[in-house]
């Protein structure tokens, strides 16, 4: 498969990454996914995958847990040590269940072990690839927002923390000792900033990235 | 055997002042022998100095009353007797003839003249004293005078002999008729006088004041040790002296005899009392050496950690020791004179100990030792190894049974231990080898079926977007269905060989690399490995402890079996741990062959083996292992040559 031609293209199309030593598996599984109409593509060791791993990858990783130099459990742990929070499906010819435990405590989107139901596979990797794009939204939004947020300027951050407090505008301009109308000026800038139009709707934007809004 | 010395010394000493009562009674019998002879030889001296005096009293005795009769008897002469020679002759013959001691008679006439003589020779030379003539003139007048005999100093005669005269004044009518004078010789005046007996004992012999010798009456020349006894011999008067010395006497054969028996039997008495020190020293020498002897054998057997038990030929027991009394416990009065069955004997095994007793006794009992089970006396069951032999008594007769008892108990326990962890230890590996094999097997079959059935099911799905053959659907779907099937079948074989689920806790690497290393110890020192192991951090694990150290003991062997060609003095394993970037790290380095670069990715296959005897699952295993702790197991060439092979596992998160 070719590389991506640019972000925003990696952005809207998600990939499985089949990453197995055994070329007969590689194969077969890419041939599974193609006859459904899901994009794949192959890697020959762990090692080659985590070279290329430094880009933004969408989609989900389908994950060999026995082969030769990093296992796929060992990779797993390298991408989440990375911060890439690509969903990864294990697969396994022998099913070791505290093996299987572990890696799903520690995030794994699942674990599937050899024979499978490949249809079933399938649809295990249109989930994943859901739960990429929710998550690739989710961070996106959250991306937006922090971009509106960069856009105040000190005196308005200051001004949003005092409305989220949910005070007045008098008593605003009483504590930071500024004349009550520009209190109602920077209010203004930062709703138009913020694309608002109340207080309580800017107080749900910024719950929904989670945390404390930056001061 | 030193510190026996003081106390012997000191014995010794107490014994030496025992020897003084014998010397002692020894001196004292010698002392008081030797004083009794001395008294008897004094009183013997005594009685004979009585004797002596009193037989030259009485010879003093004699010679007075000699001369008081020859005085009376000359006073008798008359004129018929001087008047005529014959008759003269006749009369001084008639004294002469009584042992009278006089030699020769003269008349005088009342002038001093001399009127007869017999023996008629006048000798010239007889001169009377003090050079007057004979006889004496002075003597002559003064017994004239007063009437009464008088007795002349003595003078020498010629024949070496000395004579004294006496002057008896014969009377007639009152006037002087003349004077008698009698001549003795001293010599033959003893001669005729000193009885024979007399003469036997004593020398006799008449001295003057000035001690010269006038005359001497001896039988023999004879020695003679005294200086005698003197009694003046007054009536012949002028100062001469009657001496008598005793001849010296032999002393009484009885006396001789008593007393050389007395010496030579002190000399019996020394000797046996030498001869008895000399047995009772030696006899002590060889008490103290038994003593000591007996001490150390004590000693020696009451320190002895093998308990001892002697039995006669009957079983009874005769003796036992500390050692065997703190073994089974009970005391030696109660186990002396026991017979079987013993209170010792364990309840469980009695007839086998029985049946052991008595081919003991029937002098076929092993001789490399045996091994039973005694009871102590609170009950608890011992090992013990015992050696029987025969006693043998000092004339070579067979009179019991000697046997020696060892406690093996703990050592007994300890192989057991060291048994059942070899059996744990082989049963693990043998269990893990198996599940490792079925692993591998599931794996290696898994993958192809896998791919058959994603192929199939790709193929049935691109048949179903286009509408195609619908039998070629259903075909596709049952070979689907069969690869599932034969998968089935190897995961329910898998899952009857898979080792029980492992159970992961923190494991301390630093102390299972130890224990790891002890279990192969043998082997280490067989083949004088060295290993080198620097721990430099405490690393703990989350992991499962049996496979960890399956999987430790997999490379340590595997590094020590690589060095089977390498000069002894190069045989060295490294081992070294560490901690880099969340992973515990370990290395085990060898100088062995290495790894062929044809065979490297060969290495982890199952049944794949460099060894003779190898079953190929070494490897495998210590994959599977380091797989399932999320780690990662990698080889690389030593530059030192042979092997470094290095184990990545992750620690756990905080």
């Amino acid at each position: 498969m070719s590389a991506p031609d640019s972000p925003a293209e990696t952005m809207s199309r998600a990939i499985a990454h089949i990453i197995d030593d055994d070329v007969a598996v590689r194969d077969a599984l890419q041939w599974l996914l193609h006859s459904r109409g899901v994009e794949s593509r192959c890697w020959v060791a762990a090692e080659e995958f985590l070279a290329a791993a430094g880009q933004g990858l969408f989609g989900c990783c389908l994950l060999d847990v026995r082969m030769p130099g990093m296992s796929g459990i060992e990779l797993f742990d390298r991408l989440r040590a990375l911060g890439c929070p690509i969903p990864v499906i294990f697969l396994t010819g022998h099913g070791d269940v505290p093996m299987a435990v572990k890696a799903l405590k520690d995030g794994a989107f699942d674990f599937i072990e050899k024979p499978y139901d490949d249809n079933a596979l399938v649809d295990k990797v249109l989930a994943a690839f859901a739960h990429d794009d929710a998550r690739a939204a989710k961070a996106t939004a959250a991306s937006h927002l922090r971009g509106r947020l960069a856009l105040l300027t000190q005196r308005e951050s200051e001004v949003m923390q005092q409305i989220l407090a949910g005070k007045l505008n008098k008593v605003i301009a009483d504590e930071l000792q500024i004349a009550m109308r520009t209190v109602e000026v920077h209010r203004s800038h930062i709703f138009e900033k913020m694309q608002v139009r109340s207080a309580v709707e800017l107080s749900q934007l910024l719950a929904s990235l989670g945390g404390d809004p930056p001061a | 055997m030193e510190p026996g010395t003081p106390l012997s010394a000191d014995r010794f000493s107490r014994w030496r002042w025992l020897w003084l009562l014998p010397r002692l009674a020894f001196a004292l019998f010698v002392g008081g022998v030797g004083l009794l002879l001395w008294m008897s030889d004094r009183t013997d001296r005594e009685e004979r100095r009585a004797t002596l005096i009193s037989d030259v009293l009485w010879l003093e005795q004699n010679l007075r009353f000699h001369l008081a009769r020859n005085e009376e008897l000359l006073g008798r002469i008359s004129r018929t007797h001087t008047g005529d020679p014959v008759a003269f002759e006749a009369f001084a013959r008639s004294l002469f003839g009584h042992e009278s001691g006089l030699r020769q008679l003269l008349w005088l006439d009342p002038e001093g003249m001399v009127r007869q003589a017999y023996p008629g020779t006048m000798d010239p030379s007889l001169l009377g004293d003090t050079g007057e003539t004979v006889p004496s003139r002075q003597s002559q007048r003064l017994a004239r005078s007063i009437g009464k005999p008088v007795y002349s100093r003595g003078y020498p005669y010629y024949t070496d002999d000395w004579q004294f005269e006496v002057h008896v004044p014969v009377s007639h009518g009152g006037n002087v008729i003349g004077i008698a004078v009698g001549i003795y010789r001293i010599r033959e005046l003893l001669n005729d006088s000193v009885p024979w007996w007399l003469a036997e004992r004593y020398r006799i012999s008449v001295v003057t004041d000035g001690g010269k010798v006038l005359g001497t009456r001896s039988k023999v020349e004879s020695t003679v040790v005294d200086e005698g006894y003197q009694v003046p011999f007054d009536p012949p008067g002028w100062d001469l002296a009657l001496h008598a010395v005793p001849y010296h006497a032999p002393r009484p054969a009885a006396s001789l005899l008593l007393s050389a028996a007395l010496l030579v039997l002190a000399s019996v008495v020394l000797w046996s009392l030498w001869i008895l020190r000399r047995h009772v020293l030696r006899r002590q020498f060889v008490e103290e050496e038994l003593r000591r002897e007996h001490a150390f054998r004590k000693a020696m057997e009451d320190s002895l950690d093998t308990g001892m038990r002697a039995r006669n030929l009957g079983g009874e027991i005769t003796y036992v020791n500390p050692a065997f009394c703190r073994m089974v416990g009970w005391s030696a009065e109660e186990l002396v004179g026991q017979k079987p069955p013993m209170p010792y004997w364990a309840d469980d095994y009695l007839d086998q100990t029985l049946s052991i007793h008595d081919r003991v006794l029937a002098g076929e009992g092993p001789g490399e030792g045996f091994e039973l089970k005694f009871k102590r006396r609170s009950g608890e069951i011992i090992d013990v190894l015992i050696h029987e032999t025969p006693l043998m008594n000092s004339s070579g007769t067979h009179f019991g049974w000697m046997g020696s008892m060892v406690d093996i108990t703990d050592r007994k326990r300890a192989e057991d231990q060291a048994r059942q962890q070899h059996e744990r230890l082989q049963s693990t590996a043998r269990l893990v080898a198996v599940g490792e094999m079925a692993s591998s097997i599931a794996h290696e079959l898994n993958q192809p079926l896998a791919a058959i059935s994603s192929y199939c099911t790709g193929a049935a799905n691109v048949l179903r977007n286009r509408h195609g053959d619908k039998e070629v659907v259903s075909a596709l779907d049952k070979a689907v269905e069969q690869s599932r099937r034969a998968a089935q079948v190897i995961r329910r074989i898998y899952s009857l060989t898979r080792p029980s689920d492992s159970q992961f806790e923190q494991v301390p690497l630093g102390r299972h690399i130890d224990a790891a290393l002890v279990l192969i110890e043998p082997e280490i020192r067989k083949r004088g490995v060295q290993v080198r192991f620097s721990p430099h951090e405490q690393v703990v694990i989350d992991g499962d402890p049996v496979l960890i150290e399956q999987l430790l003991l997999n490379l340590l062997r595997n590094a020590l079996d690589s060095m089977w060609d390498t000069p002894a003095e190069n045989r060295i394993i490294g081992i070294d741990l560490s901690v880099s970037d969340g992973y515990a790290a370990l290395e085990i380095s060898d100088r062995g062959c290495g790894i062929d670069p044809a065979v490297a990715e060969k290495v982890f296959d199952p049944l794949f083996s460099t060894k003779p005897e190898g079953m190929g699952m070494g490897l495998a295993i210590c994959r599977s292992v380091v797989e399932n702790h999320r780690g990662r197991l990698t080889f690389s060439t030593n530059p030192e040559g042979g092997t470094i092979c290095q184990l990545l596992i992750p620690l756990p998160k905080p």
